[in-house]
């Protein structure tokens, strides 16, 4: 016997085509039974099965079968069951009844790639017109809390600047010195050819005091702090806990998304003073090791060629990008929906547009500070 | 196999956690083509229970047969071949979340089997349709389902390889009655007319009384009592005579209902 007739078998005796089952038709051995119903010669419309050759049969088996009944143009409501036990033909029956909702059934479409870039397209429209919409609430919300200081909590402000200030410390601390160890020995290279090794004290101190420190540190906290935030309130979102504060008669406003945002804002050019500082440790460290400056010259030159004014410069950007890195933060856990997938989605979204944020402030700021020749 | 040897047997499973002991020589089996249910107070350990015999978790002694294999010493293979043969619905369907429901349910048919889509997505909607889910419910994402159409998802995903047991972990808990009792149909269907067992972990009383063959009682650590549902009603314990006289206060005498119990 062939490979296909071990499955089943037509014949056609008085003008009655019956299609004969044999063998276990069930769901493990669904593929070969296709492909042998395939393999069949081509028959007029079925109108019987018969099941006497057997040994079982489920759902899947049944399918099969009645699919093929029907694709030869047979009704498989009215086809006639022959052989079969009376709990094989009432699976037969179970599933001739389904197949209605059956017809049809093809694998979902992936969206085609212009449906794709055109929902990504208005995604991303929706995602930043609600972060105007959302930054126009914090303003509110904030300017608010200031008009009236008993709504602030300071409780939660100080646990958030234990989560967000203090313990990033060492995190920035380790970055920040490595930076400056790297930042001095890619300039120590260049300034030892012309024997200008003293000015990479003033190439490091500038630049970690302007650009280096404050961009690293917030990067760092966009991943650090931006992601807990949106974990945390979108984890509070999905087990009803943002409807319980409301319910409470509490405003999430409040308790959970000023103080967030108050903490990041002071805590980020804390940090960035300590970026500075471990920033010029680091070099200092290489500086004595690979130029022979020694940290009292180093830091003598450090005097000298720093005004307060590139301090300054730093630190006062640090609070921008923390403003926006919370309000992203923020809006990106309030905004997940009721599934955990969507967790992991904002998440990630949040530290990406985070650190795009920040950089693309850093670019608007050294733009305006040229103009204004700071 | 043999028609008539148990599906499933658990033989004297203790479970500790720490000091405290969950099992302390829980027994019983279960026949082919039996819907029985687990009920016991809340921290008896059923939702435990459930998982040992799934082989999620390892219990401190005793052992459990399921379909003939010994689950806490076998091999990985010969525990990957007993996955094949049972479902399992946990209790909030545990979809898996980045799939819609008909890719949910072609995950296992797929992982096992390699069938050509004309073949494939067919079944998926057959299985979608015998959960009595609409056809249309296959292609959406499963946080776009309500609690009762995600529990039938889940329950198309649990049959997608017809297994020969499923177990269900409360199958009609937050639901709405009508859906509940449409759940009850359905079980007793999958063991009326697809002959599977089922095994649930259920605190719904309705289900133990119109759909269950047999039920089974966990209280102190061990099997309290193990029978048809009036022979377990019958049973002199507080909590089972309390538990059961709940039904008889809807409807009934309050004042006489309460003074039975606590």
């Amino acid at each position: 016997m062939d490979a296909a007739g071990r499955w089943a078998r037509i014949e056609s005796r008085e003008g009655r085509t019956t299609l004969h089952l044999a063998g276990e038709w069930r769901v493990a051995a669904l593929a070969e039974i296709d492909a042998a119903l395939a393999a069949l010669p081509p028959a007029a419309r079925i109108d019987a099965l018969d099941g006497a050759g057997l040994e079982a049969l489920d759902t899947a088996g049944a399918l099969v079968a009645l699919r093929f009944v029907q694709a030869r143009g047979g009704d498989p409501a009215a086809v006639a069951l022959n052989g079969f036990d009376e709990r094989r033909s009432r699976v037969v029956r179970l599933v001739a009844s389904r197949l209605g909702d059956v017809a049809g059934a093809r694998e979902t479409r992936r969206a085609g790639f212009f449906a794709t870039v055109g929902r990504n397209a208005v995604g991303i429209a929706n995602l930043l017109g609600g972060h105007l919409n959302f930054l126009g609430q914090i303003a509110v919300g904030l300017a608010g809390a200031i008009a009236n200081p008993r709504r602030f909590r300071i409780k939660e402000l100080a646990a958030q600047f234990e989560q967000v200030g203090i313990n990033a410390i060492p995190v920035v601390a380790l970055v920040t010195f490595l930076i400056g160890i790297v930042f001095a020995y890619l300039l120590g290279l260049q300034a030892e050819k012309y024997g200008a090794n003293i000015f990479v004290v003033d190439g490091v101190a500038l630049g970690m005091a302007r650009e280096f420190s404050p961009i690293i540190v917030a990067v760092i906290v966009a991943g650090r702090s931006g992601a807990a935030f949106t974990a945390q309130l979108g984890t509070m979102r999905l087990t009803e806990e943002t409807d319980a504060i409301r319910v409470l008669g509490l405003a999430p406003m409040d308790v959970l998304m000023i103080p967030r945002l108050v903490a990041l804002m002071v805590a980020l050019p804390l940090l960035v003073f300590v970026g500075n500082v471990m920033g010029n440790f680091g070099a200092m460290f290489m500086a004595d090791t690979m130029l022979g400056i020694t940290p009292t010259t180093y830091l003598e030159r450090l005097q000298a060629a720093v005004r307060a004014r590139h301090y300054v410069v730093g630190l006062a950007k640090a609070p921008v990008f923390a403003f926006f890195i919370a309000v992203i933060a923020i809006r990106m856990g309030m905004t997940v929906s009721r599934d955990t997938r969507s967790i992991g989605i904002n998440t990630t979204s949040t530290v990406v547009q985070a650190i795009v944020a920040v950089i693309l402030l850093d670019a608007v700021f050294a733009v305006v500070f040229q103009k204004l020749g700071i | 196999m043999a028609a008539d040897a148990p599906i499933l047997e658990v033989e004297n499973v203790v479970t500790r956690f720490g000091a405290q002991a969950v099992h302390d020589g829980v027994s019983f089996a279960v026949g082919r083509g039996e819907l029985v249910a687990l009920i016991g107070g809340s921290g008896t350990g059923k939702t435990v229970l459930l998982r040992e015999i799934i082989g999620l978790h390892r219990p401190s002694a005793g052992a459990i047969r399921l379909l003939g294999t010994d689950i806490w010493r076998s091999s990985a293979g010969e525990l990957a071949a007993v996955r094949r043969r049972f479902g399992m619905m946990f209790q909030d369907g545990a979809l898996f979340s980045s799939l819609d429901v008909a890719h949910n349910v072609a995950t296992p048919i797929r992982e096992q089997l390699d069938l050509p889509p004309h073949v494939l997505w067919p079944l998926v909607q057959l299985r979608v349709s015998l959960a009595e889910l609409p056809p249309e419910a296959a292609a959406k994402m499963p946080s776009q389902l309500s609690g009762g159409m995600r529990k039938r998802a889940a329950i198309a995903r649990a049959l997608a390889l017809e297994p020969e047991i499923i177990f269900l972990d409360e199958p009609t808990s937050g639901l709405d009655p009508i859906t509940a009792r449409a759940f009850d149909r359905l079980m007793r269907f999958l063991v009326d007319d697809l002959g599977i067992t089922v095994f649930v972990v259920t605190h719904d009383l309705d289900t133990l009384l119109t759909v269950t063959d047999r039920v089974i009682v966990l209280a102190d650590g061990k099997v309290l009592a193990d029978g048809p549902v009036r022979e377990v009603m019958a049973v002199t314990d507080p909590w089972v005579q309390q538990y059961f006289s709940i039904r008889t206060m809807v409807g009934g005498d309050w004042q006489n209902a309460n003074t039975h119990g606590a």
